[in-house]
């Protein structure tokens, strides 16, 4: 079988005493390193070596943290078709892994390996040095076994460093446990919860036990435009992506084809050549909506700022939200079934809200995404490291 | 039927940051290919663009001083397009949500009126590579130079206001005025510096309708912007007149030929906006001390300066077309040198002589100190006009005060009139025939005559008594003859 890593760090942990000494780090290799081949699981970035440190990498490294390896993604980190995320954690073979979650493929590696798998806050990781395809969407994501871990990796990488413009220029949240208060009443969104099928709508109310029996409230929330999630994704995400992609055109880096006459020629079937079937349906459909529905696109933007207001109505009547995991997503298929399989987790990244995704437990308790306001990141780690805890004392 | 023309342009200026618009690079297209980049500038996967303080005050610096309004909100869009200049894909520019909107520029319409051409609205855009196309042996390769990529830019679009190529020149040359007025470019169409596209249509006169318009580029200096204007409109009218639409497309000026062709034109979407550079907000405290740095501009300039020295309304605009040139008047005066002998110091002597050694005025080897310094020995009689030119000359490839250079030269004036008066006895005395003329009534000789005398004198003679000194000689009837 073809291991997990597709590059492993020849040189040893670095000494030192920094927050993370002794923590290792598997990275995917979209996310720059210097050197490391950064091919971001794509064709069209062949050959493609990282020119300086991802703003993240930078601080993990002055953290003391030890960087084992990049492990096998796929095309771009859109779906997880060809994807290995999370095994290195699970096999032990890492502490913690980060993965760039876009539509939810971070919560979705973690629940494919039994880890906890945290999507923080837009804007509170620099993305300087992470090759994307969604800018306004992803963040990076950290898969680990601890909460602890997640929190400490998030404390080290969060915050402006003056070369990413885009991130907010406010003070660092403290990820501390007990540094904000706690959460209380916890949100039940009843279009998620009603979606479900009958066997896993029952595996998700034994979730809420779980919460009751943890001493939270639960309180039951609706969000009526709850189904039009997916939909702004997949229209704003793919114009996003279409144009993000443009860059890649096989000159410096990349597959080229053989044999065109002329630049134009070149693009066009090295482009062909380079991305796979669903990515390559995927930057289509962005360039349909772009060039041949602008209005839809237009209409996507303003539901996704109309959802981003109802989600923060709900957050001011409950502390966090629970709602049911992603389910399983496909290793191959065709671009509507990947997309459909992120359909649960697509909410977070449109929002930018703070998720952390359990996964399903041992005695069957089923896996579940924690979802807090922007920036509250610390209370939603705070929850879930309490329900985690409790799980495993059973 | 009698037609009439409607242009707009769309004109991009390159601020002169000292770095680029996203990144620190330096801004020095002009550098060994390719020397200045980084891989935000090379648009490498992962890199991100971080907006330049000195961009935006640049372009907020030029929108106030065309009269823009600066917005309140304002953001970078993805304009896609595909060329090997852009690898990116997409060019960086505000496109939705510009920097500024409205403002204008009054001209005069050559007709004796004055018109005011309104701006729609002023965006921020990065610059694209530039594509060198060249041979390695016998193979035609295409070579991209990054050091423009990134390059800081603002557009000014207008609005159709224009109806001649006489108005786009005029609009043009107070905009290039103005740009330079608050320093932030030097507007050069020669240099690309300053790039024009004119968009234009042509309707019946007297009809409002906006009909099918043709985008020209190409052009490199003012002049040909007005020719390839006139040869559009001519085209577009020989066209309709022809009874064939006119098409939507672009054309390229050729300024040998003289004519406009069609060209291919860059596949072009609509706009999204961009995610990686964060919106721009511009509080009204911001936009105060923008204004506040606001030199005064050319039209107010000139206002006060005719009012101030009693300047026609040209001679004010003459000296306020650049803002060096304004400058060094104004320092001139302040060094008490009589406004109108500024003037005319300047217009006859300085600047041509500047213009011919290509030195900027504000570079001038000559500075208002010292030509203070000359034009008051002038004022004061120690030296004649003539060898002040002169002494003015010397100064421009020396150091020295004029008042060593006249010493040196022995230049001073020369008005002792008893002295002179032997110098001009013996003018007279060599040509008996110039003075047979004057006595005869031919008064174009005595021209002539003080010619030669101030010649004899090695230029030093002053002239009003040489003048004096030879009608008396020639009325009185003494001398030779
Ligand atoms: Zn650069």
């Amino acid at each position: 079988m073809e291991s997990v890593f597709v590059y492993r760090n020849p040189e040893p942990a670095p000494p030192g005493d920094g927050t993370l000494a002794g923590l290792r780090v598997a990275v995917q290799p979209n996310i720059s390193v210097t050197g490391w081949p950064t091919e971001a699981g794509s064709r069209a970035l062949e050959r493609y070596r990282a020119v300086e440190d991802a703003t993240l990498i930078r601080r993990l490294r002055t953290a003391g943290a030890h960087l084992c390896g990049s492990t096998r993604m796929s095309e771009f980190g859109f779906g997880l078709e060809g994807s290995r995320a999370g095994e290195s954690v699970a096999l032990t073979e890492a502490d913690a892994e980060l993965v760039l979650d876009l539509m939810g493929e971070c919560r979705a590696a973690g629940l494919r390996a039994g880890v906890c798998a945290y999507k923080p806050s837009y804007g509170l990781i620099s993305r300087l040095g992470l090759i994307g395809l969604i800018p306004s969407m992803e963040s990076c994501g950290i898969l680990s076994g601890s909460v602890d871990v997640i929190r400490r990796l998030l404390a080290v990488m969060a915050g402006p460093d003056g070369l990413d413009f885009s991130l907010p220029e406010e003070p660092v949240p403290d990820f501390s446990p007990g540094a904000c208060r706690a959460a209380a009443v916890i949100g039940v969104l009843a279009e998620a919860r009603d979606s479900l099928p009958e066997t896993e709508r029952r595996a998700f109310d034994s979730v809420l036990g779980e919460i009751e029996s943890a001493g939270f409230a639960l309180r039951e929330l609706s969000l009526p435009e709850y189904a039009l999630f997916p939909l702004v994704h997949g229209i704003v995400g793919s114009v996003e992506a279409s144009s993000s992609a443009g860059r890649y055109d096989s000159v410096r880096y990349g597959v080229r084809a053989p044999g065109a006459g002329n630049w134009n020629d070149m693009y066009l079937e090295s482009r062909r050549e380079a991305f796979g079937l669903v990515v390559k349906s995927y930057l289509l459909q962005g360039a349909f909506f772009q060039f041949k529905r602008y209005g839809a696109y237009e209409d996507a933007c303003r539901i996704r700022a109309r959802l981003l207001l109802g989600m923060d109505r709900l957050l001011g009547q409950a502390d966090l939200l629970v709602l049911p995991a992603p389910g399983a997503a496909p290793s191959a298929g065709r671009l509507g079934e990947v997309l459909a399989s992120f359909d649960p987790s697509m909410f977070a990244n449109v929002t930018g809200q703070p998720v952390l995704c359990l996964p399903a437990d041992e005695q069957g308790g089923a896996g579940f995404q924690l979802a807090g306001a922007r920036r509250g990141d610390a209370r939603v780690l705070e929850a879930g490291e309490r329900l985690l805890n409790l799980r495993g004392r059973e | 039927m009698e037609f009439e023309a409607v242009i707009g342009l769309e004109i991009h200026v390159e601020l002169n940051c000292a770095t680029k618009m996203f990144c620190d690079c330096p801004n020095r297209p002009g550098d060994e290919p390719n020397r200045n980049t980084c891989p935000t500038c090379l648009w490498l996967p992962g890199a991100a663009p971080r907006l330049g303080r000195a961009a935006l005050e640049k372009a907020a610096l030029i929108s106030l001083g065309l009269g823009g309004e600066l917005q309140p909100r304002s953001a970078f869009d993805q304009k896609v397009y595909y060329y090997p200049d852009l690898p990116k894909g997409y060019q960086l520019s505000q496109a939705h949500l510009p920097l500024s909107r409205g403002g204008g520029i009054e001209i005069e319409d050559g007709r004796g009126g004055r018109k005011t051409l309104r701006i729609h609205h002023i965006h921020m855009e990065e610059d694209v590579a530039r594509l060198v196309h060249d041979t390695e042996g016998r193979t035609p390769v295409g070579l991209v130079d990054f050091n423009r990529a990134g390059a800081p830019l603002v557009e000014i679009v207008t609005e159709p206001d224009f109806r001649s190529p006489f108005e786009a020149m005029e609009f043009l040359k107070a905009l290039r005025t103005r740009v330079r007025y608050v320093g932030a470019s030097d507007c050069s169409m020669d240099n690309g510096t300053m790039r024009v596209d004119a968009n234009i249509s042509i309707r019946p006169r007297g009809s409002t309708e906006l009909n099918t318009k043709v985008e020209v580029k190409n052009m490199n200096s003012v002049r040909h912007v007005g020719d390839a204007i006139a040869f559009e409109i001519a085209r577009q009218r020989a066209t309709v007149e022809a009874g064939e639409a006119v098409v939507l497309h672009t054309r390229l000026w050729d300024p040998d030929r003289k004519a406009t062709f069609p060209m291919r034109g860059k596949f072009e979407g609509p706009c999204v906006p961009d995610p990686s550079v964060p919106v721009i907000e511009l509080s009204p405290e911001w936009i105060a001390r923008m204004r506040a740095r606001l030199p005064e501009m050319p039209d107010a300039r000139a206002a006060r300066i005719a009012a101030a020295y009693e300047f026609s309304g040209e001679e004010a605009r003459f000296l306020c077309a650049e803002a060096e040139v304004a400058e060094y008047f104004e320092a001139l005066v302040r060094e008490g040198v009589a406004a109108r002998m500024a003037l005319h110091w300047m217009a006859t002597q300085l600047l041509p002589a500047l213009r011919e050694r290509k030195v900027d005025p504000g570079r001038s080897p000559v500075g208002p100190g010292r030509l203070a310094a000359l034009l008051g020995l002038l004022a004061r009689g120690e030296v004649n006009p003539g060898a002040a030119r002169e002494v003015l000359l010397r100064m421009f490839d020396s150091d020295e005060a004029p008042g060593s250079i006249v010493n040196a030269g022995a230049l001073q004036q020369e008005s002792d009139a008893e002295h002179l008066a032997a110098l001009v006895d013996q003018v007279l005395s060599y040509h008996p025939a110039a003075v047979r003329d004057i006595r005869r009534g031919q008064g174009r000789a005595i021209g002539f005559l003080i010619g030669q005398i101030m010649k004899a004198s090695g230029g030093r003679a002053n002239p009003r008594v040489v003048r004096e000194l030879l009608h008396q000689r020639l009325s009185s009837g003494d001398g030779p003859g």
